[in-house]
């Protein structure tokens, strides 16, 4: 998996903020949770098509977003993560007919939730990338790391 | 509030005399007059043992999801408050109660009282108190006594109550009373939701440092009910360890919060049973909030509908593009 960043390039990522002097110690650390049938391919269409991509994200392909206990995420954010980014396929397509109708109420839940565990809202996305939408999950994945490297590694959390 | 007493033994006494339950669930005094306890009533000589009053704070409904099966063919009578009927209604949607065995007796409720505001006000150590209409006359064993307004004492969720009346029952323990009006609102959650991040996380990290894991909070709860199998207790997958930490005190509560969603109506049992006063409210009523304002659902309210975690429709207006 093309986007996967090797933890050189983390370590890269990690000496290149310190060298600046200006940013965290340590790297953001982000877990992106994508559904095999559609996000996973598209994100796999990116590396191939050779679309630019920040790295520091890992990706966990999981067989459909109706399958993602919101609990998981919470436990990415206790274990440590920065930010969690879960995508699947569009309502509608979900290859397992209504996963994804199922996973849009607990996600929409969890979403408000987020925010009242003392986590800032931009640290959670759910979203929903196709198949053949490479370029859309460069710019999901772009932008989300982008917000979440902006508010930098979590410091004094209760989860 | 004694004449709803009198209705609730006529009432336990005629089941028990005409063999239509083999026990009768309901609240009774706790070792003094300041306690109320659950109590099980097996024969009708015992049904004085009965009580009504602004202290029946037990949703006796947690009761039945351990004893639908066991014995199997017990046939029950629970008596339940407004809130308590809410979660039987999540149960009987679930089907995880049996309602041909239950014989359902509806308590209209004017409010519970919060003990702990009580012992708040003393050094002592309260042991009586005493309802006449809208006071609360409370005495301590060192001779202390106060009197206070009902109102003043009431459990905070019971503020923000819009089913005060059973949403199912077989009989009604006295007239209903009027149901407030409007959209739910949550005044409790105010205050915590003005803070920033960094509070909140400040704040939920003290709240949840004092947990003790003693699961008192799922064990009192109605809808939580993976007895055997409860991942807080699990080893694999390991969402919970021994740890006791912040995190993982919270993550604790997070997994009882998130299975109860869509079936919890802030009853406030878990409040009201965690040792250590640990503000639950602000996960579970923050929830229902969420849901409410998602897709104005409030669990347990309606006997044909579904937990709303276990449906979807094809309209749900949320979900990015």
């Amino acid at each position: 998996m093309t986007v996967v960043a090797s933890s050189q390039q983390t370590q890269e990522a990690g000496s290149a903020a310190l060298a600046e002097g200006a940013g965290p110690a340590r790297p953001i650390k982000v877990v992106a949770i994508l559904c095999n049938w559609c996000s996973y391919a598209g994100a796999d269409g990116a590396g191939t098509a050779r679309l630019v991509q920040p790295y520091g994200f890992r990706v966990v392909r999981v067989p459909c977003t109706g399958r993602v206990d919101p609990l998981l995420v919470l436990k990415a954010f206790e274990k440590g993560a920065d930010g969690v980014l879960i995508s699947g396929c569009h309502p509608g397509d979900c290859h397992y007919s209504e996963g994804n109708y199922y996973a849009r109420r607990k996600f929409e839940l969890l979403r408000r939730m987020v925010p009242h565990l003392g986590i800032e809202p931009e640290r959670f996305r759910y979203t929903w990338v196709s198949a053949s939408e490479a370029a859309r999950w460069q710019e999901v994945v772009t932008t989300f790391l982008a917000g979440v490297a902006a508010l930098g590694p979590r410091e004094g959390r209760a989860l | 509030m004694s004449d709803r007493q009198e209705i609730i033994r006529e009432l336990a006494r005629e089941a028990l005399a005409e063999g239509r339950v083999d026990y009768f669930l309901g609240w009774g005094q706790g070792y003094d007059a300041s306690q109320n306890i659950p109590v099980f009533v097996r024969e009708v000589t015992d049904v004085d043992r009965l009580q009504w009053n602004p202290l029946c704070h037990h949703n006796l409904t947690v009761f039945l999801k351990r004893k639908m099966p066991d014995p199997p063919d017990a046939r029950i009578g629970v008596c339940v408050k407004g809130c308590d009927s809410r979660t039987l209604v999540a149960l009987l949607q679930e089907g995880l109660v049996d309602r041909d065995r239950l014989y359902i007796v509806g308590v209209p409720c004017d409010g519970v009282v919060d003990r702990r505001k009580i012992d708040r006000e003393f050094t002592g150590e309260v042991i009586g108190i005493e309802f006449t209409g809208d006071k609360v006359l409370a005495r301590t064993a060192q001779g202390d006594s106060k009197e206070f307004d009902r109102t003043s004492l009431l459990l905070d969720q019971c503020g923000g109550c819009h089913y005060p009346n059973p949403r199912v029952a077989d009989d009604i323990a006295g007239d209903t009373v009027p149901e407030p009006e409007g959209e739910p609102q949550w005044p409790s959650l105010a205050e915590f939701e003005a803070l920033s991040p960094g509070d909140k996380a400040a704040t939920l990290a003290a709240a949840f440092s004092t947990c003790i894991r003693c699961f008192a909070c799922i064990h009192v709860c109605p809808v939580c009910y993976c007895w055997d199998q409860c991942v807080n207790r699990s080893r694999t997958p390991a969402l919970v360890s021994q740890r006791v930490e912040k995190g993982e005190n919270l993550m604790f509560q997070l997994v009882h919060m998130f299975h109860v969603a869509g079936r919890c109506p802030s009853c406030g049992a878990c409040d009201r049973a965690c040792p250590v006063e640990i503000p639950l409210y602000l996960l579970h009523e923050k929830m229902n909030k969420e849901l409410y304002d998602m897709l104005r659902f409030e669990a347990g309210v309606d006997l044909e509908g579904k937990p709303v975690l276990q449906a979807f429709s094809l309209d749900d207006p949320f979900g990015e593009g």
